[in-house]
């Protein structure tokens, strides 16, 4: 693929990662992210104002690279990480997709989630749900996530979260 | 059986026959929760916020001093005041964020107005109302916690006047907070970014395990692995780690117990150089001598009794712990720095406290998981006792040890050994100060004719 991302085909990027999410297939979903890519869920200052600056500011995660994602994938799926034995079952919706171009290969695309975890830890269910913002390449014949940052809304965390139910 | 005496079945506290258990019903009864809460949380010193969180005129902030909504509150001359988030008409609250500033609190309802030092300014059609002389008699301003103050910025309150001073409080747990403090030349604050989060178990889990050096290997193995995979990989984002290196270190853990419930844990860091601090070793030896700075470089765990903690290592984080029932916690937590630190090592202090201590971070997870599967476990009620109070026992020593003595402290007793020894003689203190509280607020509800804070009503007729 090279040059313009249509709206259909940004759209369907999005559902299929939620999807790789959601079925664990972890190392597929790692690959949707560009090397260099930058992974962002700022943590917030006021009732409606985030940390903007994420080296003046608290996040849940901020990476400038895949390698914070390739551990995280490691630790769920290590059998070290209590947190992580047994692993939760999710269900990632995301909806309200708008697509804007910007540049010739890059399209940011605006959507809303929401992420039902049934914690079979606690035999109990949660819900987290907020904002995406994705920055989409085209590279290498591929749709690939430069950037992304998600906006969890309801910031009260059950026990703990991680990047599969975000 | 009454309830002093249940009470006191509860802990065994032996030194001469060097014996110390928990009963497992403090973790999981709620009349013991009930307990708590009258005589631990709405008794003594409680921790609130620091006063760099209200830095202006009517700046506020609400938090809670047991089941209590409260609110810290800056006047307009710079005083700070902490009253009950309650409106004195119906109750509503009349500070409805975590942090504000409001120079009035108008309460919604019915229009009470109170300024930022609790005082009641306007009552909404007084003239008209009709009231009798028994209304003009009582106070309208919203109540005043009895006992509030500060020691270095970190603001405490209690619902008691029963109380000693707050300085009497800490003791020399001060030093400690005092190490926090003098990091920075203009003291210590918040980074922005407030995280709070519940977990399903009893509180005391994390009262505990601030002082635990011996879940560190087992819990946050894959954190540990993890800094051994950056290691190979070499990769140059990745966050630093002053646990980098730790499983051939050969650290050193100490503990002292201090009076009054509180407790440290230190110990020797593995790779120090990757503290945000470490740039400003020189300047911090000659503000603070050398004992001192070293002394900053260490991991050191601070548990004040009940409900604030501060943890130096993988970052700088404090913590305020709430109850909300037997087997749920919520926990704030905040990553702390020095003002005016130099922006790259604000950044490496924001990425390893991210790296380890949030609820989305590399081990603070693991700690919950533990907890929640213990108050699972804990379910198991004809298990009476914990097996989780005897380590280090035989290593611990009455008063100081060098190290104590080397920074000129007194501790009620104090423990060094290898970090393996993962002693469990720090838990103590918390629960001697536990029993102290609860039996002394036992005693008083027994010997008064009414309960506490409840009136008596005359009905005249």
């Amino acid at each position: 693929m090279s040059g313009a991302i249509s709206n259909d085909q940004a759209e369907a990027f999005l559902y299929q990662e939620a999807a790789l999410l959601d079925e664990q297939r972890w190392k597929e979903w790692l690959e949707l992210y560009l090397p260099d890519c930058k992974f962002w869920v700022p943590a917030w200052k006021q009732d409606h104002e985030l940390v903007d600056d994420p080296d003046a500011g608290l996040s849940f995660i901020y990476y400038e690279s895949r390698g914070g994602l390739e551990d995280r994938v490691w630790r769920a799926k290590s059998g070290t990480s209590v947190a992580s034995i047994p692993l939760p079952r999710t269900c990632h919706q995301v909806t309200n997709v708008r697509c804007e171009q910007a540049a010739s290969d890059r399209m940011l695309v605006r959507s809303a989630w929401s992420c039902h975890v049934f914690d079979l830890r606690a035999s109990a269910q949660h819900t987290y749900f907020g904002h995406y913002t994705h920055l989409l390449a085209a590279e290498g014949g591929k749709l690939r996530i430069a950037e992304k940052k998600i906006v969890l809304l309801n910031d009260l965390i059950t026990g703990f979260i991680d990047f599969y139910c975000v | 059986m009454d309830a002093v005496t249940r009470l006191r079945g509860l802990i065994i506290d032996d030194p001469q026959g060097k014996d110390f258990r928990v009963h497992r019903d403090v973790f999981r009864d709620p009349e013991v929760f009930d307990w708590e809460m009258r005589h631990i949380f709405e008794a003594t010193w409680i921790f609130l916020g620091l006063e760099s969180q209200v830095p202006a005129a009517h700046d506020y902030m609400t938090t809670f001093i047991g089941r209590h909504p409260v609110v810290v509150s800056r006047d307009d001359k710079g005083g700070l005041h902490c009253f009950i988030n309650s409106c004195r008409h119906r109750g509503a609250k009349v500070c409805h964020r975590a942090f504000g500033n409001r120079k009035y609190h108008v309460c919604q309802y019915h229009g009470w107005s109170y300024d930022s030092s609790g005082c009641n300014v306007h009552l909404k059609d007084r003239e008209q109302a009709a009231y009798p002389p028994s209304f003009d008699k009582d106070d309208h301003d919203l109540v005043k916690v009895r006992k509030f103050a500060s020691y270095r910025g970190f603001l405490f309150g209690s619902l008691s006047d029963d109380v000693p001073s707050l300085e009497e409080h800490l003791g020399e747990a001060r030093w400690f907070l005092d190490l926090v403090a003098d990091q920075g030349e203009q003291g210590v604050e918040c980074v922005p970014g407030r995280v709070v989060f519940r977990f399903r178990s009893n509180w005391k889990m994390q009262l505990e395990n601030a002082v635990d050096p011996y879940h560190f290997t087992s819990t946050h193995a894959s954190y540990i692995h993890i800094l051994e995979r950056r290691q190979k990989s070499a990769a140059a984002d990745v966050p630093t780690s002053i646990y980098t290196n730790i499983r051939n270190s050969g650290i050193r853990r100490g503990s002292f117990a201090f009076a009054h419930g509180h407790a440290a844990m230190w110990g020797d860091t593995p790779s120090p150089q990757a503290r945000a601090l470490f740039p400003t070793y020189d300047s911090l030896v000659a503000r603070h001598g050398e004992v001192r700075a070293r002394w900053m470089f260490h991991t050191r765990n601070l548990s004040l009794f009940p409900n604030m903690q501060i943890a130096e290592n993988a970052s700088l984080q404090l913590r305020v712990m709430r109850p909300l029932s037997v087997g749920e916690t919520e926990m704030a937590i905040w990553c702390m720095g020095p003002k005016g630190e130099a922006a790259e090592a604000r950044r490496q202090r924001i990425r390893q406290y991210e790296d380890f201590f949030n609820p989305s971070g590399l081990a603070t997870p693991d700690d919950v998981a533990n907890y929640e599967d213990c108050q699972s476990g804990l379910a198991a009620e004809s298990i009476e006792w914990q097996q989780c109070y005897a380590r280090g026992f035989e290593a611990s020593v009455a008063g100081a040890d060098n190290f104590a003595e080397e920074i000129g402290l007194h501790p009620e007793r104090s423990l060094i050994g290898p970090a393996e020894l993962g002693d469990e003689t720090a838990f103590h203190p918390a629960y001697r100060e536990w029993l102290r509280l609860i039996e002394a607020g036992l005693r008083k509800e027994a010997s008064s004719p009414q309960p506490p804070g409840k009136v008596a009503v005359k009905v005249t007729k």
